[in-house]
């Protein structure tokens, strides 16, 4: 992947950020099987600020991408806060994850609310193809990308027609606004939740992966699926959740990423912080009957 | 008697229905609006130009946008609020939002609206929507209730007002003041 044109100060800038980190780097604790023939990602959400603390998940995203070996990574929006400048594409995206980008790990964007759903989906490395929504194939793992800023009728029916003309094991949405949040700073999207519900339950979708509440979230599963919310790869807001049973685990103490790794009927996954730290880790089976998931960190 | 009470339900039938699409026909109404809509994409398409191909380069897309942005400021340089929102059609959206805000879904759009991190911004056509500012997330049931758009041009609401936004350009064609009912 080739950073284009980017200013001397910009470059200086990153590198002074990458030589700050480098003694910070953890011991990389894997605790995916790494099954044969699995399918392995990672998860960002609310990444793209540009600031060392995106610098520092991205560096620890790396060190786990050695020991991992996960080939892509799934964005669940607010990719690029602020300004859309190429420089910003640089300072935001191209220089965190370079490590990453030049070991051929591929990136797949959604969209939030600070993204430019017209600029971002025609940046090549974003693997959006032009589009708001799309979706893509892993062996037998179906990827849904969703705009949901603006899920209007052709959205709806689109994905109405590709979940169900589907033949995947596991089918995974991922989008921005979560449908349940036990976060305090935005909570859930209750009217998205009532148009999209329905499709998800219908078509058998397994797992929905969402950011926009700067904190990470895991939830009891709701009629089969299972619930992520992820939007601290970047931005962090300490805030209490909610007290209520739909929780099964959460962590607001630092930011965090996630490793994914899909084999058979079992997703595992594990929640890693910028420092390294494990801080939810679990094995869900495909039905979401018998959640054999590991305790919460909290 | 029969054919009495049949034109009588008729007759109520008729005033309801010119009560609620405030005297005007809402099918050419909305007819009216996508003509509209599709008549500024037609010219901005064959007179200015396409949104780009996809690429690596952010500053190709950019630049492309900028121009094309720039071509749509000049060649409508005399646009006015209205063009596309007659005062007829935007009286139309005004109702239907106002309907949807006030039926079975409208506390839960309430509700996704305000955790959808509003923005305040000075609006004039043909400007561009603020690239630092987030784009306000549309509440799903408030745009089934709309017509429906072609590709390259969107609705978004910013404050009270509804917003109709050349997605490839970033242009504001034209908006609606007052177009959502106030907070509750």
């Amino acid at each position: 992947m080739t950073v284009q044109r980017t200013p001397l100060w910009l470059a200086v800038c990153a590198f002074a950020i990458c030589t700050a980190l480098a003694h910070t780097q953890s011991k990389v604790d894997v605790r995916l099987p790494q099954k044969d023939k699995s399918v392995r990602f990672a998860v960002i959400g609310d990444s793209g600020t540009g600031e060392r603390d995106q610098y520092q998940v991205a560096k620890e995203m790396e060190a786990y991408r050695k020991a991992a070996n996960f080939n892509f990574v799934i964005m669940l929006g607010d990719n690029i806060y602020g300004g859309h400048e190429p420089r910003d594409f640089a300072r935001k995206f191209e220089i965190p994850y370079a490590p990453l980008l030049d070991a051929g790990v591929k990136f797949y964007a959604s969209l939030g609310n600070h993204d430019d759903p017209k600029l971002e989906p025609l940046y090549k490395p974003f693997n959006m193809n032009g589009e708001r929504y799309y979706t893509f194939k892993k062996d037998f793992v179906q990827f849904f990308a969703l705009d949901s800023d603006y899920m209007d009728a052709p959205q709806l029916s689109w994905l109405e027609q590709t979940l169900r003309s589907s033949r995947a094991q596991w089918k995974i949405c991922f989008f921005h606004h979560p449908l349940y949040n036990e976060g305090k700073m935005h909570g859930p999207d209750l009217d998205l939740r009532n148009q999209l519900l329905p499709l998800l339950k219908t078509y058998g979708v397994n797992v929905v992966f969402s950011g926009h509440e700067h904190a990470y979230e895991r939830l009891k599963p709701v009629d089969n699926i299972y619930y992520f919310v992820q939007g601290d790869s970047g931005k962090l807001e300490r805030h209490d959740f909610h007290h209520s049973n739909e929780l099964a685990a959460s962590f607001d103490r630092a930011r965090t990423f996630l490793l994914v790794e899909v084999a058979g009927d079992t997703l595992y996954f594990q929640t890693i912080s910028e420092s390294g730290e494990t801080v939810d880790s679990g094995a869900l089976p495909r039905a979401a009957a018998a959640v054999k998931a590991a305790p919460s960190a909290q | 008697m029969h054919g009495f009470l049949i034109c009588a339900l008729a007759l109520m039938a008729a005033l309801s229905l010119a009560q609620t699409s405030g005297g005007s026909n809402p099918a050419r109404v909305v007819a009216e609006f996508e003509q509209r809509a599709k008549q500024y994409l037609d010219w901005r398409e064959t007179t200015v130009g396409k949104a780009p191909y996809p690429t690596n380069s952010p500053g190709k897309i950019v630049a492309a946008r900028q121009e094309l942005a720039n071509k749509v400021r000049v060649s409508r340089a005399g646009a006015k609020q209205g063009e596309v929102f007659t005062p007829e059609i935007a009286n139309y959206f005004r109702r239907e939002i106002t309907a949807t805000f006030n039926g079975r879904y409208g506390k839960r759009i309430r509700s996704s609206l305000k955790n959808s991190e509003p923005s305040e911004i000075h609006l004039e056509i043909n400007q561009s929507y603020p690239e630092k500012v987030a784009l306000q997330s549309t509440p799903p049931t408030l745009l089934l209730n709309l017509p429906e758009l072609p590709k390259g041009l969107e609705y978004r609401i910013v404050g009270r007002e509804l917003v109709l936004r050349d997605s490839d350009a970033n242009i504001i064609v034209d908006y609606i003041q007052n177009a959502l009912p106030e907070t509750k």
